[in-house]
C-alpha cells in the first residue's frame, strides 16, 4: 500500500495503479483468489454486518438523541450524550457498584482458581472427580445459577442463613440488605465462574516441565521457593490471560444482579450493563445507551492494557 | 499416587521417624481437607436445587431447611410440564443453539480454510481485523445490533438470536491455529490427483479436523444454550423464549411463592447440558483449554 502511494508521486496515479495491478496479477493466481474470497465471504458478511458495522453505527447513534421508532428523525446532538453521562449521578453510582463487584470477584476468581488447579494437579486421589466438580458450573446458564443462589440466600428457611445462625447472632439478610447484596452476588458469581479459570490454569500447570522441579529439588529448594521461582513465572502468560478475561467479564456483569436483586436494594447492585439495559430498553434512550456502551468499551480497553503492562513487567 | 504409597506416607507420618515424613503427612492432610472441603461446598448448590424441587410445600416453607427431603413429591414437575410452556422453550433453545452451532462450524471452517490454505490479496489485513475484534466486548454492540435486527425485521426470530453468534471471531481464530498445521504434502498430492478446492475442503480438511471442529461446536452450543442478555432483549413473545429467559420470567410470574417449581425448572433446564458434559467432558476441557492457549 505504501509502495503504491510512493509510486503515485513519482509515476503519476494512472501509471502507478497499472503497475500495482500488474503486480497483483503476477503475485496471485486468479482462480485461487476467487475461490479464497468465495470461501471467506459467508463469514465476512456476518462479521461486517454484525460486528464491524455495528461498532461504527453504535458510535454514530451515540451522537444522536436517537429515536428508536423513526431513526431518520433522530436529532444530532454531538457529544451531548457523553456530556450528560459525565454529569449523571446514576451512571457514577452504577460505575462504582461495578468496580465494587470487580474488586469482590477478581481476586478470588484468580487466586482460588490457581489454588484449586495447583491442588488438583498434585497426585491426589479422586483427581478426575475433583476436576469434574470444580469444572461443572461452567455448563450452567446464569439464570439457573442466580435462581439457585436466590433460594440459598433466602430469608425464611434459607440454607445459608439457617446454618450461619449457629455461628453468629443475627445472620445478614443477604439479598435485601444493601451492604450485603453485592457480596452475595459475588459469592454466587465466584462459584459459577471459577470453572473457566480453573481449567485454564490446570492446563497451564500441566505444561510446566517436571524437570524444572526435579532440578530445584536436587538443589534443596523449598516448596515456597519452587512456587515463586518456577510455578508462577512458568505460568505467567496463562495467568495474565486469566486476569484480563476475569476483569473484562466482571465489568460486564448483568444476569446475576438482574435476576437476583433487580439492581436493588436502593440501586446498590445496579451495574453499568444493567444501567445500559434499563436506559436502552426501559427508557428507550438508544443514543444514551450506545454512549454508555462506548464508555464501557474505553474502560475495558484501558483496564486490559494496564493489566497487561503491569503484569508483564512484574517478573 | 497409589493407595499403597499413600498408606506408606501415613505410616511414616504416624511413626514420625523424621521431620520430613511428618511434614509431608500433615501437608497431605491439609491438601485433602482443602480440596475435598471445597468440593463439598461446590456441590451444595446442586444438592439444594435437586432436593428443593422434590419437596412438598410444608418442607419448602419450614423454618428449618431440609437439604434431604423427608417426603418426596413430583407435583412441581408435573406442574412444570402441564402448566408452563417449558417444552416449547426447550425446543426453541435446541433450535437456536443447534442452528448457531452448525452455522458457525460451516462459515468458520470455510474462512479458516481460505485464510490458511488459499492465497488472495488482502487476506492478511482481513485476518488482522478479525483478531483485533477480540478486543470488542459484546456489550458495546448491543444497542446498534439490536437496531439493525429491528430494521431487518428479525426481532423475535431465531435467526436474529443466532446472527451475532455467527459473527463472533473466536471460532475463526481457533480453527486457523489448527488448519495451519494441516500437512501441505497431503493437499499437494490431492491436487495432483485432480481434487478441486471444494473437494479438498469437504473430503480432506473437514474429516481430518474433526476434533478441532467438535471442540468448537461444543463451545458454541453451550455458549448459545446459556446466553441470557441478547435473547432477553430480542425475544419478546412467550412462545419464542429460550430456557434461560423462560426460567426467569417464570420466577417473576410465579413469584417467590413457588421455590419448588423454580428449582424443578432450573434442574430441567440444566439437565441436557449436564448430560453433554458428562459424556463429552474430555472434549469440553480441551475446547476451553484451547482458548487459553489461543489467548
Amino acid at each position: 500500500m505504501l509502495d503504491l502511494i510512493a509510486a503515485m508521486r513519482t509515476e503519476g496515479p494512472r501509471q502507478a495503479l497499472n503497475l500495482w495491478w500488474q503486480e497483483m496479477v503476477d503475485e496471485y493466481d486468479r482462480r485461487e483468489s476467487a475461490e479464497g474470497i468465495l470461501f471467506a465471504l459467508p463469514y465476512l458478511i456476518a462479521f461486517v454486518g454484525f460486528m464491524l458495522f455495528p461498532l461504527l453505527y453504535g458510535f454514530y447513534m451515540s451522537l444522536y438523541d436517537w429515536d428508536a421508532l423513526n431513526p431518520e428523525q433522530s436529532e444530532f446532538i454531538g457529544l451531548g450524550n457523553y456530556q450528560t453521562l459525565v454529569n449523571d449521578p446514576r451512571f457514577w453510582e452504577a460505575l462504582w457498584n461495578t468496580v465494587w463487584f470487580v474488586i469482590l470477584t477478581v481476586p478470588p476468581l484468580v487466586i482460588l482458581a490457581l489454588l484449586l488447579a495447583l491442588g488438583v494437579n498434585r497426585n491426589v486421589k479422586g483427581q478426575t472427580l475433583l476436576r469434574t466438580i470444580f469444572f461443572s458450573p461452567y455448563i450452567l446458564t446464569v439464570a439457573v445459577v442466580s435462581l439457585i443462589w436466590v433460594e440459598l440466600f433466602a430469608g425464611e428457611g434459607g440454607f445459608i442463613r439457617y446454618w450461619l445462625g449457629f455461628v453468629m447472632e443475627d445472620p445478614p439478610r443477604f439479598l435485601i440488605d444493601p451492604t450485603w447484596a453485592m457480596v452475595s452476588i459475588a459469592v454466587a458469581t465466584v462459584w459459577w465462574s471459577i470453572a473457566f479459570n480453573f481449567i485454564i490454569l490446570l492446563a497451564a500447570r500441566q505444561n510446566v516441565p517436571d524437570r524444572l522441579y526435579e532440578a530445584a529439588k536436587l538443589d534443596g529448594a523449598s516448596s515456597y521457593r519452587m512456587m515463586r521461582d518456577i510455578t508462577i513465572p512458568q505460568m505467567r502468560n496463562p495467568l495474565i490471560f486469566v486476569v484480563i478475561i476475569t476483569f473484562v467479564g466482571s465489568f460486564q456483569v448483568f444476569g446475576q444482579p438482574y435476576i437476583m436483586t433487580d439492581g436493588g436494594p436502593r440501586f446498590s447492585t445496579h451495574t453499568i450493563v444493567m444501567y445500559l439495559y434499563t436506559t436502552g430498553f426501559a427508557g428507550r434512550d438508544f443514543g444514551y445507551a450506545a454512549a454508555i456502551g462506548y464508555v464501557l468499551f474505553l474502560i475495558l480497553i484501558t483496564v486490559s492494557v494496564v493489566n497487561y503492562y503491569v503484569l508483564s513487567e512484574n517478573e | 499416587m497409589s493407595t499403597k504409597s499413600f498408606l506408606n506416607d501415613i505410616r511414616n507420618g504416624e511413626t514420625f521417624e523424621n521431620q520430613d515424613a511428618r511434614n509431608l503427612f500433615f501437608r497431605k492432610i491439609a491438601l485433602y481437607a482443602g480440596l475435598y472441603g471445597a468440593a463439598l461446598l461446590f456441590i451444595i448448590p446442586y444438592l439444594w436445587m435437586i432436593s428443593r424441587g422434590f419437596q412438598p410445600r410444608w418442607q419448602l416453607f419450614a423454618a428449618e431447611p431440609y437439604l434431604i427431603p423427608r417426603e418426596i413429591t413430583f407435583q412441581w414437575y408435573s406442574f412444570l410440564f402441564e402448566g408452563t410452556p417449558i417444552i416449547r422453550w426447550t425446543i426453541n433453545t435446541i433450535i437456536i443453539a443447534g442452528g448457531a452451532t452448525l452455522a458457525v462450524l460451516l462459515v468458520d471452517s470455510m474462512i479458516a480454510y481460505s485464510l490458511t490454505r488459499l492465497n488472495w490479496p488482502g487476506k492478511r489485513v482481513v485476518f488482522s481485523v478479525i483478531v483485533a475484534s477480540f478486543m470488542v466486548p459484546g456489550i458495546v454492540n448491543l444497542i446498534p445490533v439490536y437496531q439493525i435486527i429491528v430494521e431487518l425485521g428479525l426481532l423475535n426470530s431465531y435467526l436474529g438470536v443466532m446472527l451475532p453468534v455467527i459473527a463472533g471471531p473466536i471460532g475463526v481464530f481457533m480453527l486457523v491455529q489448527f488448519f495451519k498445521d494441516f500437512p501441505d504434502e497431503i493437499e499437494e498430492s490431492a491436487r495432483i490427483d485432480g481434487f478441486s478446492t471444494f473437494q479438498i475442503y469437504t473430503r480432506l480438511i473437514l474429516p481430518m479436523m474433526k476434533s478441532a471442529l467438535t471442540a468448537l461446536g461444543l463451545f458454541i452450543f453451550i455458549w448459545t444454550w446459556n446466553a441470557f442478555l441478547w435473547p432477553l432483549i430480542l425475544l419478546q413473545e412467550e412462545s419464542m423464549y429460550t430456557l434461560p429467559i423462560g426460567l426467569v420470567v417464570l420466577q417473576d410470574t410465579m413469584t417467590a411463592q413457588q421455590p419448588g417449581l423454580i428449582m424443578a425448572s432450573a434442574l430441567f433446564a440444566s439437565l441436557p447440558l449436564f448430560i453433554v458434559f458428562l459424556l463429552l467432558q474430555k472434549q469440553l476441557v480441551e475446547a476451553v483449554q484451547m482458548q487459553g492457549t489461543v489467548g
